[in-house]
């Protein structure tokens, strides 16, 4: 049979079929199709969704910028001269080329490289070379009309110090996209909103972003993939824990009571699972003994969709930036922050614990290697089958870490609005 | 300490068509409007390698070519961004119909 250009086939995921036991399975072609990866970025980042993009505080001064994502568009998150943010699509309206090739500064306006076409902080455009042409010739046509060349607009929300962005112009507001119970727990893990920034870490992971939120949504492998919990006693068996999806798998939050009294040392049961010698030592024992700074001996970690994940492990606090790049790439950006009210010890505990985390973490290094090597199993057989029953094979929420409830609530409301 | 310097005569000059001049290290250009003249610097303080004299003249208004910064030709204020500053300003005098500045 002849197939010309004209009879171009069906976009291969659209004639994919989710598998029979939809709930509890997971097929692995969704993560190496480069045409539903394109379909995701459509439906999750550049859609009706919030996306994080900064910090206020990395944007103190009028005309201070920072680069960011919105899935696989660049942002720049700019504060403008009335003490406003403003996000615009780092891409110029005249022939696309990125405005803006410097991750941060302080400007007046931008100015492309290209053609040197020039915006204000709004992204208004303001001037453009030889608008009237030059010696007599060229120019643009004398119905050219600038104000409606200014680059893209997002839609921007701020609160305690977090700066969200969408492209969607049918988003709802922040307040209902997070839901109640995320948003109680944004206003818990950022306090008073006057956040200090502490540093970064950026890693590169070879492997699709759902493989690091499904990582980011899965208390089951903590005890297990992570010996470093086991062996200094950060996660023990007889904390109380709850995994709760919300809004239909949406958002998801993993919730764990401990005591600062006992971190640092081991149960009997928590002794019999460490796989590592017990007689590795710690040279600073600081970096396993958090302070309970909210004041409810809670460590909640929680997942907000699209791209963003709160971490708090102990007294390291930051967000993790998920950034899609391609199917099979995902940037993993992380902003470890604390208070500006942090007396120096504070300070110091912070910096400290943050070694368990980012690229090179005691712990965090785990989950980038496990997915860097998953991948390309994942990409060898696409019509493999993942199995998710851990918990049972509903999506409730539960009491327990050893569960998958929240993977397989974040794959419903993937289902639904994917159409899948 | 500051001259006078020669531009040229005021009937060899032409309305909208400025007369760039450079004394020393200063580019100023010199603009004919009705039987006045006036002088103001000529690089644009948004992009300082572009000069004002290769824009477009309206009236009393002088329009950068790059990104249409306007400024006043009698006073060399800046009228609207991108440009911010002012350019400075030169005093002019017309004897037997010679345009001088002062630089």
């Amino acid at each position: 049979m002849n197939t010309t250009v004209s009879e171009a086939p069906v976009s291969t995921w659209q004639a994919r079929r989710w598998p029979q036991e939809r709930e509890a399975r997971i097929p692995a072609w969704i993560y190496s199709d480069p045409l539903l990866f394109q379909r995701e970025m459509e439906v999750f980042h550049h859609g009706p969704t919030w996306n994080f993009v900064g910090l206020e505080c990395e944007v103190p001064a009028a005309g201070a910028y920072k680069r960011s994502w919105v899935g696989t568009k660049s942002v720049l998150m700019v504060r403008d001269e009335e003490g406003g943010i403003q996000v615009l699509e780092n891409r110029c309206a005249h022939r696309g080329a990125p405005i803006c090739w410097e991750n941060k500064g302080v400007v007046k306006d931008f100015t492309c490289p290209y053609h040197h076409w020039n915006y204000d902080l709004c992204g208004n455009l303001q001037g453009l070379p030889f608008l009237r042409g030059a010696m007599g010739k060229g120019g643009m046509p004398r119905d050219f009309r600038k104000d409606q060349h200014g680059l893209r607009r997002l839609r921007v929300a701020t609160r305690r110090g977090l700066v969200w962005a969408t492209f969607g112009d049918a988003t709802p507001d922040l307040e209902s996209y997070m839901g109640e119970e995320i948003l109680a727990l944004l206003d818990r893990t950022l306090g008073s909103g006057r956040l200090r920034l502490l540093g970064y870490n950026r890693q590169l992971l070879p492997c699709n972003w759902k493989l690091y939120l499904e990582n980011s949504r899965d208390p089951y492998h903590a005890t297990l993939l992570h010996s470093f919990f086991l062996t200094f006693g950060l996660l023990r068996t007889d904390t109380a824990f709850r995994a709760v999806p919300t809004l239909g798998g949406r958002h998801a939050i993993m919730a764990s009571t401990y005591s600062a009294a006992t971190a640092g040392t081991q149960n009997e049961v928590t002794k019999q699972l460490a796989s590592l010698k017990t007689d590795f030592v710690l040279q600073d024992m600081d970096v396993v003994k958090p302070v309970d700074e909210f004041g409810d001996s809670s460590m909640i970690n929680f997942s907000v969709l699209p791209s963003v994940f709160f971490q708090q492990h102990g007294n390291s606090l930051a967000i993790r930036h998920i950034i899609p790049k391609s199917e099979s790439s995902t940037e993993l950006s992380w902003t470890h922050y604390g208070f500006a009210e942090d007396d120096p010890a504070m300070h110091e505990r912070r910096i400290k614990q943050a070694n368990l985390m980012g690229p090179a973490g005691y712990v965090a290094v785990d989950d980038s290697e496990v997915l860097a090597q998953m991948q390309p199993v994942a990409e060898s057989a696409p019509d493999s089958v993942q199995v998710v029953e851990m918990g049972g094979r509903d999506v409730a929420a539960q009491e327990t870490m050893v569960t998958e409830a929240l993977i397989r609530g974040f794959y419903a409301y993937y289902r639904e609005k994917m159409g899948l | 300490m500051s001259q006078w310097h020669r531009a040229a005569s005021l009937d060899e000059m032409q309305e909208g068509e400025p007369l760039a001049m450079q004394v020393g290290e200063v580019a100023l250009a010199v603009y004919k409007l009705g039987c006045e003249a006036h002088a103001i610097g000529d690089l644009c303080p948004h992009q300082k390698d572009v000069k004002l004299s290769d824009g477009f003249v309206d009236g009393d208004v002088v329009e950068c070519p790059m990104h249409q910064s306007c400024f006043d030709i009698r006073t060399g204020k800046v009228m609207g961004p991108p440009a911010r500053e002012d350019v400075p300003s030169y005093p002019v005098k017309i004897e037997d119909g010679v345009v001088y500045v002062e630089v």
